[in-house]
């Protein structure tokens, strides 16, 4: 598809300039992984002192933190057009010259921008992930591997659905961005972690509003061989089908907030 | 003198512009206390702890409220290199160390308090065993605003440092980045420090990332008695002086540097 | 059907003013950028758009372009409505911004352009024809390798219209192009654009307050002031009608001289300069210059015509605006 063509054309144009520095890109991405190692010290930690968590043990433990680290990361690194960005593009009146192009708005802003010192992190979250996946003795199936795929994928169309909200408050001038930084980062934070620990009012925020749990959680727990909640098996490939809606409406808004932007001008 | 409490007054005016911003950013604030308090709890359900659940919520409150002191981050500054203005600051009267030491102190308190006092309020009007608890008693109280000051003091201390390293590098995003990092890890802020494996503890709070918020926390909660408060203030005191001799050291090092380069 | 057609395009703006101490909202104020502006642009023209700062000519660009919807009127290019059909228009235009660069900033530009024929799906051989032909008349050939970051301004301009025309668009819109430009580059771009709109037939909006850019390249002029058309039509005449102060610097051989000249000129010295500033409908000037060279020899003289926001200001008398 041209569209994948232009992408891949773009980043790799944009990585050509971030490795121009070295050893400014090499110092970067250590510091992300003194973060992301920090945050997964945090797990092994919690997990050295409490040993498990209702039904889920050190493995799962692991095996959630990491896939929610790869895809959150893998997101970042790949989504950084959309979320990172924008206001920047906003900001400097680039976003007029996307709308003189014509390919699709959001498929030029994430050819905008990508960040790749995210890679420590994804490996972070990769090491995390086969940890987890040999403390819970995971018994690998191809319909294993497809559900992770699917989760993983469509875990980045959510992610990448809360940050094009953020775009939506920055073209409507909304000062409080922040209050969806609760969702993103505040639903990675707290998914990290497998959905049913938390109680109803968290749980209802991140299964219906954003559906980190239906995306994330059910396919992981399948493939731990714990189905949450005791679902069905299917319930492992429906669900996240939620990412897709999520980002589905979100567009719609996008669309919107897009012909409110070519109304008022810069 | 004065020109300190202006630097004080400029930041708050500055601050109270982006109202908006600031209300988005207590509510994030408050529901990633919400969400880590969830956690300790569900935790605390499947293997009580001999540390009391409610000194963990409680740490978690006041690390959440006071934030804002954490993090080195002054955006005018990487502009004012840019352009080059930072010359103008060089050329000033000024104690230069004692003027960027003020500045630093100035975000951090205005920064933070604006934020802490609201969401001090909403947690404690939580429920109980979600809420913050009353600190331990009245000179608890008062020995951890000590300990808070005292903290303050110490980390502004080490990011005057790290700034006289940025104005020798022209390049804030690296040093500070570092230095958020191992605030970030080392403070409490991910993982309560009280938390941690009781022999890593006690070489972490030793160290000057733990004096912010960590020592203040455990006064107040009463993790360590009144009688051991010397212990924490001590250290504190020892960082402060070292830091501090450290940092003047070195800026008056960058100074000849700056001024033999000719702007 | 002509091939762009603006009918009675109006445009406000609110802009919310600076909130002052004391008050909660801030107070909103009603820009009219274009009131019932009207005009038509016939296939391969090279039309100047000028008018004084805030008249509304990066408005009526904008609109023309699609970034920007009106209040009301009907705007059609090449038979599509801008704003409406976005990605089939955009494909058909090029838009250079004097102030913007909308190359890659890091980059090579060469890669930018190999970018943008993605973008623009330009097939292969159509690319390099174009590429080779633009490189070739805007003196590029050295600079593809460097980053646009590392090009002096007038250099970047030129990368900038090539990259705006590798798609080879119908319409060109420039936007203050000769901006900040030495004297050299100016002629060189203006050299460019002639041939362009020679070559190609393409048609341009040149949108500028350089006077010299529309005498050198414009055979037709609008005059946009306060959101209005305040004239449509050749160079010439709108200078003849609305000049009525023409200002002659000249030095002279001898400092001492003072030359004799009608009542009705002004005449002051600024230092060894000798400056007189007179109106070309009282007093033709070539009889000026008659008494100046009468008076003694000449060094230098430079004639400088009415300031453009001094000639809109006459117009605005003119029309009791």
């Amino acid at each position: 598809m041209k569209t994948v063509r232009l992408y891949l054309r773009s980043m790799k144009m944009l990585m050509k300039c971030q490795l121009e520095y070295p050893f400014s890109f090499f110092l970067q991405t250590l510091a992300q992984l003194v973060m992301e190692g920090g945050e997964m010290m945090a797990v092994i930690l919690i997990i050295d002192r409490f040993d498990r968590v209702n039904q889920w043990e050190a493995g799962d433990l692991f095996f959630f933190f990491g896939i929610m680290s790869v895809t959150f990361y893998l997101t970042e690194c790949f989504g950084r057009g959309i979320t990172g960005n924008f206001p920047y593009l906003i900001r400097t009146g680039q976003l007029d010259t996307i709308l003189l192009r014509p390919r699709g708005v959001l498929t030029q802003v994430l050819c905008s921008a990508v960040d790749p010192r995210r890679i420590t992190c994804i490996a972070v979250g990769t090491v995390s992930m086969v940890i987890g996946c040999n403390l819970a003795r995971v018994q690998w199936t191809v319909l294993k591997v497809l559900a992770m795929a699917e989760a993983v994928l469509l875990g980045a169309v959510l992610i990448l659905a809360l940050f094009v909200i953020e775009a939506i408050f920055c073209i409507y001038s909304v000062k409080s961005v922040e209050l969806v930084n609760a969702l993103s980062y505040g639903g990675r934070s707290a998914c990290e972690y497998p959905i049913d620990i938390y109680p109803r009012p968290l749980r209802i925020l991140f299964t219906a509003i954003a559906p980190f749990a239906l995306v994330l959680h059910v396919p992981a727990a399948y493939i731990l061989g714990k189905p949450l909640y005791g679902w069905p098996e299917w319930t492992a490939f429906v669900c996240p089908l939620a990412g897709a809606v999520f980002f589905g409406l979100i567009y719609l808004a996008f669309q919107k907030a897009m012909r409110f932007y070519r109304s008022t001008g810069s | 003198m004065r020109s300190y409490l202006s630097a004080f007054r400029l930041r708050r005016k500055m601050e109270l512009q982006y109202r908006g911003a600031m209300l988005g950013g207590i509510i994030c604030q408050v529901v990633f206390g919400l969400i880590l308090i969830a956690l300790y709890r569900a935790l605390y359900a499947g293997k009580p702890q001999a540390l009391p659940l409610q000194h963990v919520v409680t740490y978690v409150w006041l690390q959440q409220a006071f934030f804002r002191m954490l993090l080195a981050s002054d955006p005018d500054l990487l502009d004012k290199i840019r352009s080059g203005s930072i010359a103008y600051d060089l050329c000033r009267p000024l104690n230069l160390y004692g003027f960027y030491y003020a500045r630093i102190m100035a975000q951090k308190i205005t920064g933070s308090l604006m934020r802490a006092v609201p969401m001090l309020l909403f947690a404690s009007l939580l429920p109980q065993g979600w809420g913050i608890s009353l600190p331990a008693s009245l000179p608890a109280l008062l020995l951890s605003l000590l300990a808070l000051m005292l903290g303050l003091l110490c980390v502004s201390a080490l990011e005057n440092i790290t700034m006289a390293f940025t104005m020798r590098t022209l390049d804030p995003r690296g040093i500070q980045a570092m230095l958020n990092l191992l605030m970030m890890t080392l403070s409490g802020n991910i993982l309560p420090l009280t938390l941690f494996p009781d022999s890593w503890q006690k070489v972490i709070t030793l160290l000057p990332y733990a004096q912010l918020l960590d020592a203040p926390i455990r006064l107040y909660t009463g993790d360590v008695p009144v009688g051991e408060a010397w212990r924490i203030l001590l250290i504190q005191a020892v960082w402060i002086a070292v830091l501090i001799a450290l940092g003047v050291w070195l800026w008056n090092r960058h100074q000849k540097r700056i001024v033999l380069q000719g702007g | 059907m002509s091939y762009i057609h603006v009918d009675h395009l109006q445009k406000t703006f609110i802009v919310r003013k600076k909130r002052e101490t004391g008050r909660l909202l801030r107070e909103k104020e009603t820009v009219f950028a274009l009131r019932d502006l009207s005009f038509v642009i016939e296939k391969g023209e090279l039309v100047g758009y000028i008018g004084p700062n805030g008249a509304g000519k990066s408005t009526t660009v904008k609109i023309l372009s699609g970034i920007l919807t009106p209040d009301s009127g009907n705007v059609s290019v090449d038979g599509r409505i801008p704003w409406e059909s976005r990605r089939e228009h955009v494909r058909n235009i090029g838009v250079v911004f004097g102030q913007r660069m909308q190359l890659w900033w890091d980059v090579p530009i060469l890669d930018s352009y190999g970018l943008l024929k993605e973008i623009y799906r330009i097939p292969d051989a159509d690319y390099r024809q174009r590429l080779k032909e633009l490189t070739e008349a805007l003196q590029l050939e050295n600079l593809l390798r460097t980053p646009l970051r590392q090009l002096s301004l007038g250099q970047r301009m030129r990368a900038e219209l090539c990259g705006s025309l590798l798609h080879r668009p119908g319409l060109l819109f420039l936007d203050e192009p000769t901006i900040g430009l030495d004297a050299v580059s100016k002629l060189a771009l203006r050299d460019f654009l002639r041939w362009e709109n020679r070559e190609h037939g393409t048609t341009i909006l040149l949108t500028t307050h350089d006077m010299e850019d529309i005498a050198a390249l414009c055979s037709r002029v609008m005059v946009l002031g306060h959101g209005q058309k305040l004239y449509d039509g050749d160079l010439p005449a709108l200078l003849e009608k609305y000049d009525t102060s023409r200002t002659v610097t000249v030095r002279f051989e001898d400092p001492e001289t003072m030359p004799a000249l009608p009542e009705e000129a002004s005449l002051s010295r600024e230092g060894d300069l000798v400056k007189v500033v007179y109106a070309p409908g009282q007093i033709p000037t070539p009889e000026i210059l008659e008494k100046l060279q009468q008076a003694g020899t000449i060094r230098e003289m430079t004639i400088q015509p009415q300031n453009i926001d001094v000639l809109i200001a006459a117009m605005y008398r003119e029309m009791d605006l």
